[in-house]
């Protein structure tokens, strides 16, 4: 065999540049005032409908997992079909009907084969437009969801996002409840209130829906009309959301007896997604801890061993937003842990290199194209531009809004959005081997709290 | 259907390296996926969890890439990767946009030639100590997350490959640099290893290869662990206390291995049993009479053995001997009459649109490419694959159920803890 040239001590070039082009988008508002968004999209013969309803937990009002069972029950008797029928037609068809909600959003998603694509749309509206909400029903998914909230209290990470987002926003937010409720607000809950519910909420005005596939304009345009024409509610009054108080720092901790690790986040409050310079935090935080090469992992795991993973984000809300870090460490690193995330939050204050937001900029800059591989990731992108309320033109000039954010531009950012001095640190874990690792951080006040995030 | 008929390339260098290429230029991506047919079942009692620790020892450089730069040089140009280690093998696998293919290549390459000048004791020490964290956070502090350790011990003796878990027991979890560089030298050599690449890529590619993988030596090809069918001669029943709110059911019998003469039919019987709304155990025991909160049935099969597992999570209050009772009886009753007509034609379109669905993704192809090339020997089994499930009908699940399900299993009970 000839001996190949190779010098493995050099990095490959890159071959050229590639080229990639976005999907078109349509949109389009129907005659009863539903909002469509369309992006073909014809490698398989597939067709994804994805439905946005404004109507996510935040419109609870007090009885907590309300939204959540409205959109359990949506699919659970429609249009004269009863549970079993329904998703037994949908079974047969080979497609797959999916509804899930969140603190703003209830979700609603289909997807079919194209040759399927005119009875599953006819039973995805069923769902949308007529589901029975019958009393039956009704006692069978809230006894499930009750069921579900008791097994809350088995998962350490779920109790550390529940009794954070309940510090963090306080009470009187409605961000700061469970999207699942309480076992008391749950058990409040009448077949009244989810009629109530849907009929304020579930309208075409206060609704989007994202079409991804083989299809077309036409062929969108007449399966609403004939399927969803009839569609209507008046929808009510959004209400208004007070921003939550800010707050100096705190640390709460919930006991969990022989837990083998200590489940972390720390964070604060953080402007909003519409606020501010949204393309430099987004770069601050892939420098900080939003990838596997980012600092916080490359500290806590890859230099000190504390945690299989360690992770930093913002989360926005529709009205809201927080920063927060995210890890789970074996019991006896969980003031090691903290120590080295606070001294991460303080050092990213103090900016960061040029090379390390070329990195981050080519990281993301190049990530684009991979984002709109499966029809879901294109539907699920369309859908972050209906909450947020995005530009039309948001993707066509995401790379160049990324090119353009300076070194200062993610320092300012930096400095505004890492609020060390108000840092919000929630625990989970054994407080007999846990706790007494916590003394070395005596400005923060220390409150015990059940894993619902209730002072005790 | 022709969807389902890929046109690949396939070939083999000089030092034993099985290729696979296919092109796909839909998106300016492509994907570089790497079987070792190394996994926890090539290890010996007391090492446990080496395969799954030496999977992340390759994330830690080599000769010519430094700690962290595989990861750095990956995410630097917005791809996607990671590794995973099962019983039958470890796999390596990137993303990229299309330009970027040589990079993984030689990237890829250094750590298949080029690893041990690179290992340290600080390296390894630190893996071992990320490695514990895993398997805290994802077995041992998980609610019933003992489970599945539980049920491998049980049902296989202490010599065959599945008796223990692929991350390790925990007291395993320690190994010295010679053990490592051992490993290395057996199991990662060109001849022991299949490569997918998948998506957008040019005639060069070709050359690439056998400019990066072509110079590296390979070892003798490791012998591989002997089949030996196992069976249970009684039932075996286990029962815990735990720090959960609900009590849960697991039973598991024996079956055959992945791609036998049942295993699609007892695919098939799982969904049938707890696919969904109408499934037999779920309508029966979530949705009727309210006893369980979930039920999961499945067939998991690999290349020394397979399993079939059912798994329900009681109410409150609700009693595991009944919840048991229910599904024996509905066992019972398919051995005897066989499934619907409808119940198979759910489970088969639901297959088929999955099928086309799993399409979408370019490296998840490539796996799956490396997936029938392994079990198959064929990268282009999807039609074949696809037939398997399409061609199961009533007597096959009737005698499938009749083989195995009525033989002894392990029965292990997760309990609240009282107190």
């Amino acid at each position: 065999m000839i001996k190949k040239n190779i010098n493995r001590k050099i990095k490959p070039e890159p071959s050229g540049e590639i080229e990639f082009k976005l999907p078109p988008v349509k949109e389009f508002t129907t005659s009863n005032g539903l909002k469509v968004l369309f992006a073909k999209k014809d490698k398989l013969p597939i067709v994804r409908f994805l439905l946005l309803v404004d109507a996510g937990s935040v419109y609870d009002s007090g009885k907590f997992g309300l939204a959540n069972l409205t959109a359990m029950m949506l699919d659970e008797g429609a249009g004269g079909l009863n549970a079993l029928q329904l998703i037994d037609e949908i079974d047969i068809l080979g497609s797959h009907l999916n509804i899930r909600s969140d603190e703003d959003t209830v979700y609603i998603s289909l997807q079919t084969l194209k040759e399927n694509i005119e009875r599953s749309f006819e039973i995805f509206s069923k769902v949308i437009a007529s589901p029975h909400f019958d009393e039956k029903d009704f006692q069978r998914e809230k006894r499930k969801a009750l069921t579900r909230i008791i097994q809350r209290k088995d998962n350490p990470d779920e109790i550390a996002d529940t009794i954070f987002e309940l510090k963090l926003y306080n009470k009187e937010n409605p961000y700061a409840h469970l999207p699942l409720g309480y076992e008391s607000t749950v058990n409040s809950i009448t077949i009244n209130d989810i009629q109530n519910y849907y009929k304020n909420y579930f309208s075409p005005q206060n609704s989007a829906l994202i079409v991804v596939g083989d299809t077309n304009e036409v062929e969108i345009q007449n399966l609403i009309n004939k399927y969803l024409g009839n569609w209507k509610n008046e929808p009510a009054e959004h209400i208004n959301i007070s921003p939550p108080l800010r707050r100096g720092s705190r640390i709460i901790f919930c006991h969990k007896k022989n837990a083998m690790q200590s489940e972390i986040r720390a964070g604060h409050l953080a402007s909003k997604r519409n606020e501010g310079n949204f393309f430099a935090r987004h770069l601050l935080n892939t420098i900080l801890g939003g990838q596997f090469s980012s600092r916080i992992n490359l500290n806590l795991r890859e230099d000190k061993g504390y945690t299989y993973g360690a992770f930093s984000r913002f989360n926005y809300f529709k009205r809201q937003a927080h920063f927060y870090v995210s890890t789970s460490v074996s019991t006896e690193n969980t003031g090691n842990a903290i120590e080295e995330i606070l001294n991460e939050l303080q050092k990213i204050r103090e900016g960061i290199t040029e090379q390390e937001l070329d990195f981050a900029k080519s990281s993301v800059i190049r990530r684009f194209p991979s984002n709109f591989e499966t029809y879901s990731q294109v539907a699920t992108n369309l859908s972050g531009r209906i909450i947020f309320s995005l530009p039309e033109d948001y993707f066509d000039t995401y790379i160049d809004n990324i090119k353009n954010v300076t070194l200062d531009d993610v320092n300012r950012e930096a400095v505004r959005e890492i609020l060390t001095e108000e840092t919000l640190i929630a625990i989970v874990g054994d407080k007999n081997k846990a706790a007494a690792q916590l003394k070395n951080f005596p400005n923060s006040v220390f409150i015990y709290v059940d894993e619902e995030g209730n002072e005790i | 259907m022709k969807l389902l008929n890929l046109d690949y390339k396939k070939y083999t260098l000089a030092n034993g390296l099985n290729v696979i290429l296919y092109r796909d230029n839909s998106l300016p991506l492509v994907s570089v996926n790497i079987w070792y047919k190394v996994g926890s079942g090539n290890e010996k009692k007391g090492k446990t969890g080496l395969a799954h620790l030496f999977e992340h020892m390759m994330f830690q450089g080599s000769e010519n890439i430094q700690k962290e730069m595989h990861f750095r040089f990956i995410q630097e140009v917005g791809g996607s990767l990671n590794g995973s280690t099962n019983t039958d093998r470890t796999n390596y696998y990137e993303k990229v946009p299309s330009n970027f293919l040589e990079l993984v290549f030689w990237l890829e390459s250094d750590r298949m030639g080029f690893l041990t000048s690179a290992l340290t004791e600080e390296k390894l020490k630190n893996q071992i100590d990320v490695v514990r964290n895993e398997r805290l956070e994802r077995y041992e502090n998980q609610p019933y997350g003992l489970a599945w350790e539980i049920l491998s011990t049980n049902l296989y003796p202490e010599n065959h490959p599945y008796h223990w878990p692929t991350i390790g027991f925990m007291q395993d979890i320690n190994y010295t640099i010679e053990e490592v560089e051992n490993f290395y030298r057996a199991y990662y050599s060109p001849a022991n290893a299949s490569m997918v690449v998948a998506g957008d890529f040019g005639p060069a590619a070709e050359e690439m290869i056998e400019k990066y993988f072509g110079s590296i030596e390979s070892a003798q090809v490791p012998s591989q662990p002997e089949f030996v069918r196992v069976n249970l001669e009684k039932n075996i029943f286990i029962e815990r206390e735990e720090n959960v709110q609900l009590a849960r059911i697991y039973l598991a019998w024996h079956t055959e291995p992945a791609f036998g003469k049942y295993d699609a039919s007892l695919e098939m019987l799982a969904d049938i049993l707890s696919g969904s709304k109408n499934s037999r155990l779920y309508k029966n025991l979530v949705f009727e009479k309210e006893i369980a909160q979930d039920v999961t049935a499945y067939q998991h099969s690999g290349k020394f053995g397979g399993n079939f597992f059912i798994i329900a999570t009681a109410r409150p209050g609700a009693d595991l001997n009944i919840i048991k009772d229910e599904i024996l009886k509905e066992l019972n009753d398919i051995e005897n009459n066989g499934v619907e007509e409808r119940e198979l034609l759910r489970s088969k379109n639901g297959i088929k649109s999955g099928f086309i669905h799993s399409l979408q993704n370019i490296d998840a192809l490539a796996n799956q490419m490396n997936y029938y090339s392994f079990y198959l020997n064929e990268p282009n089994s999807f039609s074949y694959d696809l037939n398997r499930y399409e061609s199961v009908n009533s007597p096959a699940i009737k005698d499938a159920v009749k083989e195995y399900l009525t033989k002894p299993y392990v029965e292990l009970r997760i309990l609240p803890q009282k107190n």
